[in-house]
């Protein structure tokens, strides 16, 4: 890290005119940096060494996206479910609609955090992002409980909405 | 008899046919009209750096060129302007050197051929969203270092006492679209999620290359590879766009090699 800002600042004359250059020899020799630098350089070690793998976590990789395609190929049924049987009557079913509604579209809109505003490359943006779904998520769940114990529920709002 | 008839008749026919042959060839060389096509061509140099890319237009005669974009390619570089800078060796598509964005899609120069349309013309960009060394040559030095990442070749503490590794047919088959790759990018470059996180997801060409050696029944660290991609975003950042599908060159289906590990991975 110190190696290669001396390296930079001993170079300002010969990377100076170069600088937004994705210039092989120049990058090979700052490149001992792991910062990520926005438009510049993201190689970490010199091109000949591989890039590295995060440590292994199931619980982000195969758990996740078995979890999301299973919760996806269930919501189809239980759409159909409360399309066709009456909500006030089974207001299991109802909350459960309501629960797996709000967990595939928490996934949904995490993928698009972690896609486009990864808190890797956007520090301030990126966990405020995360936080703010999180937010958001928890402030549903409780809405829709409130709405499906205390009014007329979530499938009979959607009926109502759909003859109106 | 007849034979000998038809033997001695030979070489005058040959004689005849050649001197015909080549006059028909010249003849029509030339009076086949120009057909003037024009290619704009992005240009950037690293040695003007403050000066944005632009694209630069050539126009050339296609019935003095060879089919093939790269053939265009190589004529405007000879004759045209010398400066014009990009990649290129086989040109069989086998070395995958000459791989650029043309007219949208990401494919091989050598074998894509010029729409003979002369009204319209053909727009040559390097491979998208990487960064540009100059003109047509993108920097893909991630791309070898992520390749070089998942160990492509291969591992086996206990190879056989003598001779080879021996593979049944069926084993053997699974390799097939796989090993084809070239690794000439067109498919990571198309890849969206390549675009925006390829700092850390490997992106298609890769990845079927890490099925490849996973699929290999000769290969004895498939767990390993597999306990690798275990995270949010080496391998699970791919959303199957399946872009990497319908642009490769060579006709293979990374997003299917893909799936294959997401579906290994699952039931591990």
């Amino acid at each position: 890290m110190s190696t290669s800002l001396a390296l930079r600042s001993s170079l300002p004359r010969i990377t100076a005119r170069r600088a937004p250059v994705a210039f092989a020899q120049v990058r090979k020799a700052t490149s001992s940096s792991t910062e990520y630098v926005p438009g510049g350089p993201i190689y970490k070690g010199t091109v000949n060494d591989p890039t590295t793998f995060p440590p292994p976590s199931k619980t982000h990789g195969s758990y996740h996206w078995a979890f999301e395609r299973l919760l996806s190929a269930g919501l189809v049924p239980l759409t159909g479910a409360a399309f066709v049987m009456s909500p006030t009557a089974h207001p299991v079913l109802d909350g459960l609609l309501g629960v797996s509604l709000v967990m595939h579209s928490h996934i949904g809109f995490d993928s698009v955090i972690v896609d486009y505003v990864h808190p890797r490359k956007f520090p301030i943006l990126g966990p405020l992002a995360t936080w703010t779904l999180r937010a958001s998520t928890v402030g549903v769940l409780v809405g829709i409980y409130k709405f499906n114990t205390e009014d007329v529920g979530l499938t009979e709002l959607i009926a109502k909405v759909w003859t109106a | 008899m007849q034979s000998l008839a038809r033997s001695a008749l030979r070489p005058a026919l040959r004689a005849r046919s050649f001197a015909t042959s080549a006059a028909r060839a010249q003849a029509a060389a030339v009076e086949k009209q120009p057909l003037m096509k024009e290619f704009k061509i992005y240009r950037w140099n690293p040695d003007e750096p403050e000066k944005k890319p632009t694209l630069q237009s050539y126009t050339i005669d296609l019935n003095q060129c060879g089919p093939m974009i790269l053939d265009a390619l190589i004529k405007i570089k000879n004759e045209v302007d010398p400066t014009l800078t990009f990649r290129r060796s086989c040109r069989e598509g086998i070395c995958g050197s000459c791989a650029m964005n043309i007219d949208g899609q990401n494919t091989l120069a050598c074998l894509c051929r010029i729409d003979r349309n002369a009204g319209k013309n053909s727009k040559i960009y390097p491979l998208p969203h990487m960064y540009i060394v100059k003109d047509l040559v993108p920097d893909l030095t991630l791309f070898y270092k992520q390749y070089k990442s998942i160990e492509p070749y291969l591992k086996n503490d206990n190879p056989p006492e003598k001779g080879e590794f021996l593979q049944s047919q069926e084993d053997r088959r699974k390799l097939d679209g796989m090993y084809e790759c070239i690794l000439c990018a067109c498919c990571s470059t198309s890849c969206p999620s390549y675009w925006w996180n390829q700092d850390e997801y490997l992106g298609p060409a890769t990845l079927m290359a890490a099925y490849r050696w996973i699929a290999d029944s000769r290969d004895a660290y498939a767990a390993e590879r597999k306990e690798h991609l275990q995270n949010e975003l080496s391998m699970y950042r791919c959303h199957t766009i399946f872009n990497c599908a319908r642009t490769c060159p060579k006709g293979l289906n990374p997003a299917a090699a893909i799936a294959k590990i997401k579906l290994e991975l699952a039931a591990d």
